[in-house]
């Protein structure tokens, strides 16, 4: 991230060559971005939702740590994957969920507390058409929004995610192999796409909405729907397909599946399950032929990434469709100096 | 003797006692055998069994009465002589060797002669004069069978084939015809790199106590080396102690052995193959024994769906030493899952097998992982194509 101080400590006098004439061309867009990563820390709400994901990473990694102490004496973990364990077990006698769990819960929640008043609080506020009267340019601004919104997101990810990891080092004491680092790093970038798809959703309802407290409340209620009903809904649709044959066939099962897919929650979830536990070889119904003659010995990274490469392409997708959908609409829209 | 008769009933009955006398005399001449030896001194030797018969390795035991016929106390020096050589005796009278023994008028002393019929003697009639002063004894003993002091290491069957593995098993019997147990040191001269042994049962010995003409079965077991030559190779084995030993040869015959050994051209035993597409292999089946292999079949056992096909799938005969190749053509199921599987080849002929387990690792199909890189790049463009179209307002 190039800091604005940077940008303007550059000399303003002096010949205007073309690499100046390009830097005060760009100059607008990252002071916007700083100016937004200002906002955002200064801001009690970043504070709060700050405070309760590094109390809950705080209380896994402790989950994390007491049930791997516990667990490599009973054997019941691979000591192969220690460090990847970290963030994926479970310590079941203090019912405290892992990292992944709170990232995948926690993180759409600071996704769209970020993203859900950037544009109509702006607008009601009559700060836009004053911005926009200024030297900017109207893509600038859409584009940094989210951009500081995502740096910011990137930021808190991926230093809880070292901060695990640091701890991880300190209680197990081995450093782990290139490969189990790089799938926690692929595993963070995916965290912060998968962040960064809540926020692109609710910037989208922030340009729709002209209330800020209907776009927060539409995106909250979406991730609730992905988060909790969807589940119900697929449990009821399952309930019924069993019927009285007393199971489902192969085919049924693949269809639930990928109704179950269409929830982002789901990608990110099998993607992250997938990256950070390399035992995992497949993520739909196995069939016994498939079974028979496997050896169960993990998977190398590029395969586990192969076999996740749809959920992460699709959540890299969406995400972008809903920036494409974002920025279209605000591009249309009338922007008038007050409502 | 009842008492002594008048002299006139003497008379009367001398006529009678002259026909007795000649009686008596005659059926002495004709039975030829003079229980006595008369002796001028009035000493004679008397034993009930002159001749008899023993086998070889027997104490023969006689009780000879010497009797004193003369109105004197007698000293009489007894003796043995003999032709026959190797023959053992002792004169004892009252627990005691005895050379010479006094005997009172009209009575009788007993002594005891011990023969030994020795272990190694003819088959025949022996004689021996046992001598009292002036009187014999002649006693005459036949020996039923001829004595020898000797073992006997025999085997029914001296000769095995076997190929290089096989373990040679003979049976041999070790007799004892010395007439005393004896106990046998056993011991092989094998042949360099052969491991002999000797078992009684089901165990391995050393030694062997045989009873006086008895005989013990003992199994010889000699393994090959394992990189022994076709050919016969003789085993002198030898039962022996200080007194008498016994020996004779075995012998095994090696045929050539069967090897046979399957591995990949490159000795590695792993492999990756992208599911549903194949992979081909070399294998390389070795003869590592001494003898032909033929028709040596491949087959395989892989996962469900999977195809694993030879080529070829019998190979015909490999020579000694040499080896055969073969591709084998690995296809994986479309429906397999990343990672690793266990695919076993085999190799085998009628006499021997071999076998390997590779694993293979599947990988996922590329194919999707660009479809999906085409839709990112797709939605990138579309976003963009509305940087284009709105940007710069």
């Amino acid at each position: 991230m190039t800091s604005p101080q940077q940008d303007a400590a550059l000399p303003h006098g002096g010949g205007m060559n073309a690499a100046q004439e390009e830097t005060r061309l760009r100059r607008p867009f990252w002071i916007l971005v700083a100016k937004e990563i200002g906002d955002h820390m200064r801001s009690w709400r970043f504070g709060i939702l700050f405070a309760i994901i590094v109390l809950a990473s705080v209380g896994s990694v402790y989950g994390a740590i007491t049930a791997l102490q516990g667990g490599v004496q009973q054997a019941e973990f691979d000591a192969n994957f220690l460090f990847l364990q970290m963030f994926t077990a479970v310590d079941s006698s203090r019912q405290l969920p892992n990292f992944m769990t709170f990232v995948s819960f926690l993180g759409p929640l600071m996704g769209i507390a970020l993203g859900f008043d950037s544009i109509n609080t702006e607008r009601s506020k009559g700060t836009l058409s004053r911005l926009l009267s200024q030297p900017i340019y109207r893509d600038d601004f859409i584009r940094a929004k989210f951009v500081a919104a995502l740096l910011l997101i990137a930021a808190v990810v991926f230093s809880l995610g070292l901060l695990v990891m640091g701890v991880g080092l300190l209680t197990i004491g081995f450093p782990p192999t290139p490969e189990q680092f790089l799938r926690v790093v692929l595993f963070l970038c995916l965290a912060v796409v998968y962040i960064g798809f809540w926020l692109t959703l609710s910037i989208l309802f922030s340009i729709r909405c002209r209330q800020a407290a209907t776009s927060a409340l539409s995106g909250i209620a979406i991730w609730i729907f992905f988060s909790f009903f969807y589940g119900m809904l697929l449990n009821l649709l399952a309930g019924s397909m069993i019927g009285d044959a007393g199971q489902m066939s192969l085919r049924q099962q693949e269809w639930l599946l990928a109704l179950n897919r269409l929830s982002p929650a789901q990608l990110f979830s099998e993607a992250t399950t997938t990256l950070l536990m390399p035992g995992v070889r497949s993520l739909g119904p196995m069939t016994m032929e498939q079974v028979y003659g496997a050896i169960p010995a993990p998977l190398p990274l590029g395969q586990s990434l192969l076999l996740v490469w749809p959920q992460l392409t699709g959540l890299l997708a969406a995400t972008m469709v809903c920036f494409g959908l974002s920025y279209l609409l605000f591009m249309r829209q009338e922007i008038r100096s007050r409502m | 003797m009842s008492a002594v008769p008048s002299r006139l009933s003497i008379r009367s009955l001398w006529p009678s006692c002259l026909v007795l006398a000649l009686a008596c005399s005659l059926l002495l001449a004709l039975t030829g055998a003079a229980p006595r030896a008369h002796a001028a001194e009035g000493i004679e030797l008397y034993t009930p069994y002159t001749e008899l018969s023993a086998p070889p390795g027997e104490s023969i035991s006689y009780s000879i009465e010497v009797i004193n016929d003369s109105s004197a106390t007698q000293q009489v020096a007894v003796g043995l002589t003999t032709e026959a050589a190797d023959w053992q005796y002792e004169l004892t009278a009252g627990g005691r060797a005895i050379r010479t023994l006094a005997v009172k008028s009209g009575e009788s002393q007993t002594l005891t002669l011990q023969l030994e019929v020795p272990l190694q003697v003819e088959k025949g009639a022996y004689t021996f004069r046992v001598t009292g002063g002036a009187a014999a004894l002649p006693l005459t003993v036949n020996v039923s069978e001829a004595g020898t002091f000797s073992s006997e290491l025999t085997s029914d069957q001296a000769n095995l084939e076997g190929y290089a593995d096989t373990t040679f098993s003979f049976t041999a019997s070790l007799r004892n015809r010395t007439g005393e147990a004896q106990t046998y040191a056993l011991s092989a001269d094998s042949p360099a790199g052969w491991d002999v042994r000797f078992k009684s049962g089901s165990d391995t010995i050393t030694s062997i106590a045989v009873e006086p003409n008895a005989s013990q079965t003992i199994t010889v077991e000699a393994v090959p080396p394992q990189s022994v030559a076709a050919g016969t190779y003789p085993i002198p084995i030898r039962a022996a102690n200080n007194a008498t030993s016994a020996e004779t040869s075995l012998e095994a015959v090696v045929t050539g052995n069967y090897g046979l050994a399957l591995s990949t051209s490159n000795d590695l035993l792993s492999t990756d193959v992208t599911a549903g597409g194949e992979r081909r292999l070399d294998v390389v089946v070795t003869n590592t024994g001494t003898a032909e292999l033929q028709d040596v079949s491949l087959t395989s056992q892989a996962p469900v769906g999977w195809e694993v096909t030879f080529e070829p799938a019998t190979i015909t005969s490999v020579a000694p030493g040499e080896t055969a190749n073969a591709q084998v053509r690995i296809k994986s199921s479309g429906e397999a899952l990343a990672g690793d599987y266990a695919v076993s080849l085999a190799a085998s002929s009628a006499q021997k097998a071999d076998d390997l387990t590779l694993r293979v690792a599947v990988k996922a199909s590329v194919l999707w992982g660009w479809i999906g890189v085409l839709i990112v790049v797709a939605v990138a463009a579309g976003i963009y194509y509305l940087f284009r179209k709105y940007g710069r307002r």
